[in-house]
């Protein structure tokens, strides 16, 4: 089944997707990916009803893309997150609605933080340090939970807090963030019946987007 | 499955002496999964009146940007800001507007009104998800845990308790009644709203 | 000629209403239109075009209510009115109103205001003012007699002495119409309050009835 996975990082976020696309119980394809690059600074992962991912997905790029034309800067993930999210929020409520969840991602380079966003079908969002969609995350939000708790109080020694971020370390490197999402694809893999097999995994930080192999 | 549990939160308001309190939980959550313990239900509208939006999270949203608007509006176009009263009834008017097919929102308000004497008066209000106004003397409840805030909230208020009381009466009436819903908790934030100032507290509830 | 004047307690309009003939039934005549509880207006000008006017502000002060649970402020139903003025004088196949108004009411803001709308869109607030026929000796008349503290009470009878100046004919309950806004009390604000017992305020503008024109005239 479908399944992303965000999380942040000093200076970045990164955005993992699975790959497959599938038709009922049929596996079509097992190399689609689902993460746009929305902005030259934004990522966006969606899943959802196969027709109006894409559909949708594409609406946003290119009326972001036209932002970019029109006014010469792109828009900030903050305020592309809210344009999006009132998009859905309004297609809930017509003859037709899109039926697509996101994970935003993206990097402000005005204040030079990174962001993410979860976003479902029905124009709910929120910022998260880390989060997921799909049957993945049922395992990868209590994982992520649990592994970045102990993660933390064996590398700095120091007492959790229950309320602020929970577990989740916002300063943790590149590499380690990389680490703690292998872990969340191993645990879905592991435990999830109908797991999917690939990944693509999408980076942004200060840098602009990227693609990285895990 | 009922469209107005879908997330879950709750909020409360109550009645103080000079003064009044909004509080609400800090959960957002798909049916029985959390997703994020920092989802925001309460907005400042003016210096002295806050207003709670649980229910459904994409509408909270929707009408906290909706009753932005239209705030900043009255105040432009009649060079005032708006009192409790008649935001009340913008809020009543605003749902109702959709009585068809509603916004899935209880909203609950809490401000100080100017009295025609110049002081202040508490006051207090919350509506159905159609705009249906409910202007109490006491305390209003709202969301997945008002069963539970109501009974709480019956055992704990008092009336004409100052702000350092009323701060810690709706505090322990949130924070108990969330523990006995599932739907709410994962942190909560109370406002007191005194005529002069405004106190924010973020509480550390029961992270399960 | 119409004559407002704004009292330290209240606002006193009033307006000598003539019919074409003797014939004509002057009951129906009606200068002084009220508004809402708290809005009244008086024209000079052309009569279906402030009955157009009136139609339109009793609507806009309707949909306010239903809105926001409470009537519109004098300044806020003056800009509406202004507004629909002002769009007359852009807009395709119209004509402008032929109209100046006079706007008085009282509000929880403001107090008792009185503003004067023209043809144009454009509007201001007096303290004292005439329109209409023999304005100019009305307000030179005003000018002289005016100050920040006159009572209500004084105020409609200098309104009805500037009338007198220049009067065709006899001044009698039947010849003019007087409308007064009044300044409820604090108990009064607060009983119309939502929530209280009856929610209902209590009107601030009203026209004086023929009895009540008739004793102010015999003193």
């Amino acid at each position: 089944m479908e399944t992303s996975f965000a999380l942040t990082g000093k200076g970045y976020v990164i955005v993992a997707s699975d790959t497959t696309a599938a038709r009922s119980i049929v596996k079509m394809k097992t190399d689609e990916d689902k993460i746009k690059v929305v902005s030259p600074h934004l990522l966006m992962s969606y899943s959802g009803e196969p027709g109006d991912t894409i559909q949708f997905a594409e609406y946003v790029e290119r009326n972001l893309r036209l932002f970019h034309i029109r006014n010469n800067y792109s828009l900030r993930p903050s305020a592309a997150a809210s344009w999006i999210r009132r998009s859905l929020a309004q297609s809930l409520r017509s003859r037709k609605p899109y039926s697509v969840n996101l994970m935003l991602g993206g990097y402000d380079v005005t204040i030079d933080s990174p962001h993410l966003y979860w976003i479902d079908y029905l124009g709910t969002m929120t910022e998260v340090p880390f989060g997921a969609h799909g049957y993945g995350s049922y395992f990868a939000l209590s994982l992520l939970d649990r592994y970045v708790l102990s993660y933390i109080s064996s590398k700095a020694n120091t007492h959790f807090f229950l309320f602020t971020y929970r577990y989740h370390d916002p300063e943790a490197t590149l590499q380690e963030g990389l680490a703690t999402l292998k872990r969340c694809i191993d645990e879905v893999a592991k435990r999830l019946v109908v797991s999917p097999g690939k990944y693509k995994v999408k980076v942004v930080d200060k840098d602009g987007a990227r693609e990285i192999e895990l | 499955m009922s469209i107005m549990e879908y997330n879950g939160g709750s909020v409360i308001a109550m009645v103080g002496k000079d003064c009044v309190a909004i509080a609400s939980d800090l959960r957002l959550g798909n049916q029985a999964l959390g997703i994020s313990s920092n989802f925001q239900k309460i907005f400042p509208v003016t210096d002295r009146i806050y207003l709670g939006l649980p229910g459904l999270a994409t509408d909270v949203t929707t009408l906290r940007e909706t009753f932005r608007y239209r705030v900043n509006m009255y105040t432009i176009k009649e060079e005032r800001e708006i009192e409790p009263e008649t935001f009340a009834h913008l809020v009543s008017s605003t749902l109702y507007e959709r009585r068809f097919g509603p916004y899935f929102i209880e909203p609950v308000m809490a401000g100080l009104s100017r009295s025609a004497t110049g002081g202040f008066k508490p006051f207090i209000a919350a509506t159905d998800l159609i705009g249906c106004l409910n202007f109490a003397k006491d305390f209003v409840v709202a969301g997945t845990a008002s069963s539970k805030l109501y009974g709480v909230a019956e055992g704990l208020w008092e009336p004409n308790l100052e702000a350092e009381q009323l701060f810690e009466t709706i505090s322990q009436t949130m924070l108990n009644a969330v523990d006995r819903d599932a739907y709410s908790g994962w942190g909560v934030v109370v406002h007191v709203i005194e005529k002069d100032k405004v106190t924010t507290r973020t509480l550390k509830g029961r992270m399960d | 000629m119409i004559l407002l004047l704004l009292a330290s307690n209240g606002i006193v309009i009033a307006t000598e209403k003539k019919s074409p003939s003797i014939l004509v039934d002057d009951s129906m005549l009606e200068k002084v239109a009220v508004v809402c509880p708290n809005i009244g207006i008086v024209y000079s000008g052309m009569g279906p075009d402030f009955r157009v006017l009136i139609t339109r502000a009793r609507k806009s002060a309707q949909a306010y209510w239903k809105m926001y649970g409470e009537y519109p402020p004098t300044r806020v139903l003056t800009q509406e009115i202004a507004n629909v003025m002002q769009q007359a004088t852009q807009s395709g196949g119209v004509r402008p109103y032929g109209v100046s108004l006079l706007v008085a009411g009282w509000d929880i803001t403001r107090g008792p205001t009185l503003y004067q709308v023209d043809p144009s869109g454009s509007f201001w607030a007096w303290k004292a003012s005439a329109i209409g026929k023999n304005m100019v000796n009305a307000k030179t008349f005003l000018e002289k007699r005016y100050n920040d503290d006159i009572s209500l009470e004084d105020a409609i009878h200098t309104a009805l002495l500037t009338l007198k100046e220049g009067f065709e004919g006899q001044m009698t309950e039947k010849t003019i119409e007087l409308g007064v806004v009044t300044v409820p009390t604090p108990a009064e604000i607060e009983e119309g309050r939502t929530g209280s017992a009856t929610g209902r305020p209590k009107p601030t503008f009203r026209k004086l009835t023929e009895e009540e024109v008739r004793d102010y005239l015999a003193l």
